[in-house]
């Protein structure tokens, strides 16, 4: 196993963690709110690492430059639906227990 | 390698099938709508993965098209929904 | 060891299918639909055709989508009086007993999987060159293009391309009939949100760069008219959504002239190669190369603008019924 390939390795089990924690957060947390903050975070940083493991692994510079492309364009749509779900929500129905801050 | 590259999309693909679960359990149209954007990150690593494994970087303008297009759906139900709601109140 | 993903994924897309067709509430179909689109996706690329893989994801992600949420806003109005009620009995019955773990959705699934199983185990030989993929190798040199799909569908047969066209157009006709053909009142509405109206002008240029580019690469590699023409749709639909609604500013004939563009170019090309003594979209090959890029082109852009036609129309449509 050369050195490119452990790292590959390497990034892509960091990413399945990223996933898998952002899908068990999906899961099990009790709300809306938080369900978007652990999916359109966890699943960011692990589609991340697993971009970065598999433009190491293919190793063009095109095919790096839209791999890097795809990561960038994903954060983007991901964190502006994360934006606009959550306030469609909170204009439906508005979050209770929130008064502690105040 | 191989194996290992195997393993990682099968994983991936069973975390979108356990995922299936929200669109199930729900409860809000928003939690639903949430899991698309589960299957759309997870849909982009499995393409990402299966490119190297096949290695045919073609692959990727599949992932492109998809993630550039993916984005159409969020909008269209925030925003199509919206009018409803201001149309009947 | 790749037999995992694809059995998996086989089992994947029948239960997802499966679902669409047996969710009790329609917005968790047009969310299973979604994962469908995807799942499908993902397996054409693992059956390695990449064309059609482009055209699902471009198809399938967003604009059915959108027109299937439009489609639904429309419906629950329909049935908007009984939409709460009914929502909360739905929820009461599949909280009662979920019907993906009822007896019979299980046995069908398993069934099913098993029967894919043995399928796929019986096709994996399958002979490695088979129909006409000899003859439409031989001729590829002649057909002015590298990539074999497009050089099935614009030259040898164009013609099924063509009646294509022809039939997305019907479609629109088939919504301007039921609503009416209308001259939309031109009106900006005031800017929505901030975040949106950004992230809507971040992609426009983004969604046509990259149409151009599926356009131009299907010369060669995968892409071509259609995965465009999907792509620069969804810069109309975004920019309506977005409050800008492009194809109520500019003139009527312009509009009809981009409709019928790609359909009436295809046509007259085909009755001058006739004239000239030919059959019907047999290009002569030293001609063929550029003739398809600017068929394509101007097809690309005539379904683009037919299916933002057919998602404003259709929008309209279901505001006026509303009021």
């Amino acid at each position: 196993m050369t050195i490119t390939e452990l790292f590959t390795v390497i990034l892509l089990v960091a990413g399945c963690f990223f996933f898998l924690a952002g899908t068990l957060g999906v899961l099990r947390f009790p709300d809306l709110f938080t369900r978007l903050h652990a999916l359109t975070k966890a699943d960011n940083l692990g589609l991340g690492f697993i971009a970065a493991g598999m433009a190491l692994h293919i190793a063009s510079p095109w095919a790096a430059i839209k791999i890097f492309s795809i990561w960038l364009f994903t954060l983007l749509a991901s964190s502006t639906s994360c934006y606009l779900i959550a306030r469609f929500q909170k204009e439906k129905n508005p979050p209770k227990n929130r008064k502690e801050e105040g | 390698m191989d194996v290992f590259f195997t393993i990682v999309i099968v994983f991936l693909l069973l975390n979108i099938a356990v995922g299936l679960i929200r669109v199930w359990r729900g409860p809000t149209v928003a939690d639903r709508l949430l899991t698309t954007q589960l299957f759309g990150t997870t849909g982009m690593a499995i393409l990402l993965v299966l490119a190297g494994y096949l290695e045919d970087p073609d692959f990727l303008n599949v992932a492109i098209t998809f993630n550039v297009l993916a984005i159409l759906l969020v909008i269209g139900l925030v925003k199509v929904w919206k009018k409803k709601k201001g149309e009947s109140p | 060891m790749s037999v995992l993903i694809d059995s998996l994924l086989a089992i994947l897309i029948v239960y997802l299918a499966l679902q669409c067709l047996l969710a009790p509430r329609l917005t968790q179909t047009v969310f299973l639909f979604f994962a469908f689109g995807l799942a499908l996706a993902l397996a054409w690329v693992r059956l390695g055709a990449v064309d059609v893989a482009i055209t699902e994801a471009a198809i399938a992600s967003g604009f059915l989508g959108v027109l299937f949420l439009d489609a639904l806003r429309d419906f629950s109005f329909i049935t908007s009086g009984k939409q709460e009620s009914s929502d909360a009995a739905n929820h009461s019955v599949s909280k009662k007993k979920p019907a993906f773990l009822s007896l019979p959705g299980v046995v069908l699934v398993l069934g099913l999987g098993l029967f894919l199983l043995i399928t796929l185990e019986a096709v994996w030989k399958v002979p490695e060159s088979g129909g006409l993929t000899a003859a439409t190798e031989a001729l590829l040199p002649e057909s002015g293009v590298e990539n074999p799909v497009t050089a099935v569908l614009l030259n040898f047969r164009a013609y099924d391309t063509w009646l294509e066209m022809g039939v997305i157009l019907l479609g629109l006709l088939a919504v301007m009939a039921v609503g009416g053909i209308k001259i939309f009142p031109v009106h900006r509405k005031t800017p929505e949100d901030p975040v949106l109206q950004q992230v809507i002008l971040f992609f426009t240029p983004i969604l046509f760069l990259f149409g151009a580019f599926l356009l131009y690469f299907g010369k060669n590699g995968p892409g071509g008219a259609f995965q465009a023409a999907v792509l620069w749709g969804a810069i109309g639909i975004l920019l309506h959504l977005g409050g800008r609604p492009v194809l109520t500013v500019i003139p009527r004939w312009l509009s009809q002239l981009l409709l019928i563009m790609g359909i009436g170019f295809f046509l007259m090309l085909g009755f001058l190669l006739l004239a000239g003594g030919a059959s019907l979209f047999e290009y002569p090959p030293s001609y063929a190369g550029v003739l398809i890029l600017i068929i394509e082109t101007l097809a690309a852009i005539s379904i683009a603008v037919t299916l933002v036609s057919v998602f404003v129309h259709l929008n309209q449509l279901n505001k006026e019924e509303s009021n």
